[in-house]
C-alpha cells in the first residue's frame, strides 16, 4: 500500500499533466464528434438519395477503418503528402471523426424512432425540411439516444489511449504512465493510477449523461 | 469430489481450445522468427538439467529478445524474411554453444525487461545500455559493445550542439536511457517518446520532429536508410550494452559472460562488427571490443 501512494505522490505532476492532455483531447474530439455526427446523421435521413449516399460513405469509411490506421493516415500520411499537420490536430481529428461515425448511426436510429407522421405533419404545415429536423425531429431523437451516446463517449475516452500510444505520440495519461513505469519499473502501481485517471473521466461522463437522461428523457 | 460440476470440464475444454488457437496464431505471426541461418561453428557443452542452460537444451530452443526495427543491431530484413544484425549474431553464437536453435522475438526498449521477467524470453540482446536501475530488475552480462549517445538531424539543420535541442522537438524511445539523459542535458527540449526507433525515423522524415537522439549505432542505421539525414558526432554519453539475464541466475550469467568473452577472443566479434558497423563508418571512428567491465559500466548510469 505504501508503495502505491508513494508512486502517486512522487509522480503526481506527470500523472496530472497526462490526465490534462487526455481531458483536452477527449473534450475537443467530443465537440467534433457531435457536430460532424449530427451533420452526417442529417445527411443519412435527408429526403434526397444522393445525400443519404454521402452520409453512408462517411459512416462506412470512418467506422470500418481501425482507429490506429486512421491515426497513421491522418498524421504520417498527411505529413508525407507535404502538409505539416500538428499532432494535436491529427489526434483530435482522427478520434473526433471516428467517433462521429458511431454518433451519426446512433442519432439516425433516434430519428427513425420519431414517427414519420410527425415529419409529414410538420412538412404539410409548411415547415422546411431543415426546420422540421431542427425543431421537431432532432430534439426527440437526441433524447432517445442519450443512453447510446453515453456508451459512445465512454468508448471514446478509452480510445483516446490509442492516440497517445500511436505515432502521434501526444503525452496523454497512458504515455505519462508508461514514462513513469519506465523510470520506476513499478508496473502494477503505475497502471493502477492510470486506470483511476481514466475512471475519473469515464465516471464523470457517465454522471453527466445520467443527469441529461433524467432531465430530458420522456417519462414513460 | 469426483463429481465436480460438468461446467468445469467444459470450461477447461474451451480454455484449452482457445489456448491452442492462440498458440497456433503465435507460431505464425511476425513477432517471432525461426532462424534458418547456419549455426556458428562452436563446441557444444552439455549442462545439468537443473540449470537454465540445461532447461534450454531440454527445450531445444532459446528465445532471444532482439530489436526488429533497429538496423544494424537487430532488424527484420524484409528481403530475406530473417532477423539480422550484430545483436542477432551474438544471440546465434550463444545458442550454438548450447547446441539449440535460436528463436528471435521482438523486444523493444519498453517491453524487453517485462518479457525477460515473465519468462517469454531467455535472454535480452536488444541494444540495451547497462544501468543500475535496470540492474535492480535483471542481471547484466559483461559489456559486449559500447555505443555513444548522438544526435541525428536533417542535413543543414540549425541544431549543431546538444544545447540547440532546447526548444526543439526531439524523438527518442520510451524506456530508453535517453528519456532521462535528454531531460538533463536539454531541459527545454520538447521530448516526443515513441515505442520504436523506426517511428522516430518516420517522424524526422516527415519533419514532425527536429532531431532524434539515441545511440550512434542506431542513428547510423537511419542514415544508411536515408542519406538526407546526418549525425552530429557529439558522442555525449557512453552506453555499454549488456545482455539481459534473469535476476539472480548466476550460473546463466557466468555462461553468457564466458560466451561473450569467447565471442571476442575467437574473432567472431570483429567479423560481425565489420559486417554490420565497420564498413559503414570511417576507419578512424571504428572501435574494437569493449574494454570496460560491468562494474565500471554500472557506474555510468547510477540510480
Amino acid at each position: 500500500m505504501g508503495e502505491l501512494w508513494g508512486v502517486l505522490e512522487e509522480h503526481l505532476p506527470e500523472f496530472a499533466s497526462g490526465l490534462w492532455v487526455t481531458f483536452r483531447l477527449v473534450a475537443a474530439s467530443f465537440l467534433i464528434a457531435m457536430v460532424v455526427g449530427t451533420a452526417v446523421a442529417a445527411l443519412r435521413v435527408a429526403p434526397a438519395r444522393w445525400l443519404n449516399r454521402i452520409g453512408g460513405v462517411y459512416v462506412e469509411t470512418f467506422r470500418n477503418v481501425p482507429l490506429l490506421v486512421l491515426l497513421i493516415i491522418m498524421f504520417a500520411g498527411i505529413r508525407r503528402g507535404g502538409i505539416a499537420i500538428d499532432p494535436w490536430v491529427a489526434g483530435i481529428a482522427s478520434l473526433g471523426l471516428y467517433t462521429a461515425a458511431y454518433i451519426a448511426e446512433a442519432l439516425r436510429s433516434g430519428v427513425f424512432a420519431v414517427g414519420k407522421g410527425q415529419i409529414d405533419a410538420a412538412l404539410s404545415l409548411g415547415l422546411t425540411y431543415g426546420r422540421t429536423m431542427r425543431r421537431i425531429v432532432l430534439p426527440q431523437a437526441v433524447r432517445t439516444v442519450i443512453p447510446a451516446l453515453s456508451s459512445l463517449v465512454i468508448a471514446m475516452i478509452k480510445n483516446s489511449a490509442i492516440v497517445g500510444a500511436s505515432l502521434v505520440a501526444l503525452p496523454d495519461l497512458l504515455k505519462s504512465a508508461r514514462q513513469v513505469q519506465a523510470d520506476t519499473f513499478q508496473t502494477t502501481e503505475v497502471f493502477f493510477w492510470a486506470a483511476i485517471g481514466y475512471l475519473l473521466l469515464t465516471v464523470t461522463a457517465t454522471l453527466v449523461f445520467r443527469h441529461l437522461e433524467n432531465t430530458y428523457t420522456i417519462k414513460r | 469430489m469426483e463429481c465436480k460440476p460438468r461446467w468445469l470440464l467444459i470450461a477447461i475444454a474451451v480454455a484449452t481450445l482457445f489456448a491452442s488457437l492462440a498458440l497456433t496464431a503465435c507460431g505464425s505471426d511476425d513477432e517471432e522468427a525461426e532462424d534458418s541461418a547456419e549455426a556458428p561453428d562452436v563446441a557444444v557443452e552439455e549442462f545439468p538439467a537443473d540449470t537454465t542452460m540445461g532447461a534450454i537444451q531440454e527445450a531445444g530452443e532459446m528465445n532471444i529478445g532482439v530489436k526488429f526495427d533497429v538496423p544494424p543491431f537487430g532488424f527484420n530484413n524484409p528481403q530475406s524474411g530473417e532477423v539480422e544484425g550484430f545483436d542477432v549474431d551474438l544471440g546465434r553464437y550463444i545458442a550454438a554453444r548450447l547446441g539449440v536453435e535460436p528463436v528471435f522475438r521482438e523486444a523493444n526498449s519498453d517491453n524487453r525487461i517485462p518479457l525477460l521477467v515473465d519468462g517469454t524470453i531467455d535472454l535480452i540482446l536488444s541494444t540495451m545500455t547497462i544501468t543500475e536501475e535496470r540492474d535492480l530488475e535483471i542481471d547484466f552480462s559483461e559489456p559486449y559493445y559500447v555505443a555513444n549517445g548522438d544526435v541525428l538531424v536533417p542535413s543543414g539543420s540549425d541544431i549543431q550542439a546538444l544545447d540547440d535541442l532546447n526548444g526543439n522537438r526531439v524523438c527518442t524511445a520510451l524506456g530508453s536511457t535517453y528519456q532521462e539523459t535528454i531531460k538533463e542535458e536539454a531541459p527545454d527540449a520538447d521530448l516526443r517518446l515513441v515505442d520504436l526507433y523506426s517511428q522516430c525515423l518516420e517522424l524526422i522524415q516527415t519533419d514532425a520532429v527536429d532531431a532524434v537522439s539515441t545511440d550512434n549505432v542506431i542513428l547510423t542505421g537511419m542514415v544508411i536508410q536515408d542519406e538526407t539525414l546526418e549525425l552530429l558526432g557529439l558522442n555525449y554519453t557512453e552506453e555499454p550494452y549488456g545482455a539481459g539475464i534473469p535476476d539472480g541466475d548466476t550460473e546463466f550469467k557466468e555462461f553468457v559472460d564466458e560466451s561473450v568473452q569467447q565471442y571476442i577472443d575467437d574473432g567472431t566479434w570483429e567479423a560481425s562488427y565489420e559486417e554490420w558497423v565497420g564498413q559503414y563508418i570511417p576507419e578512424d571512428q571504428q572501435q574494437g571490443p569493449p574494454d570496460i567491465t560491468l562494474e565500471e559500466a554500472l557506474k555510468l548510469f547510477p540510480l
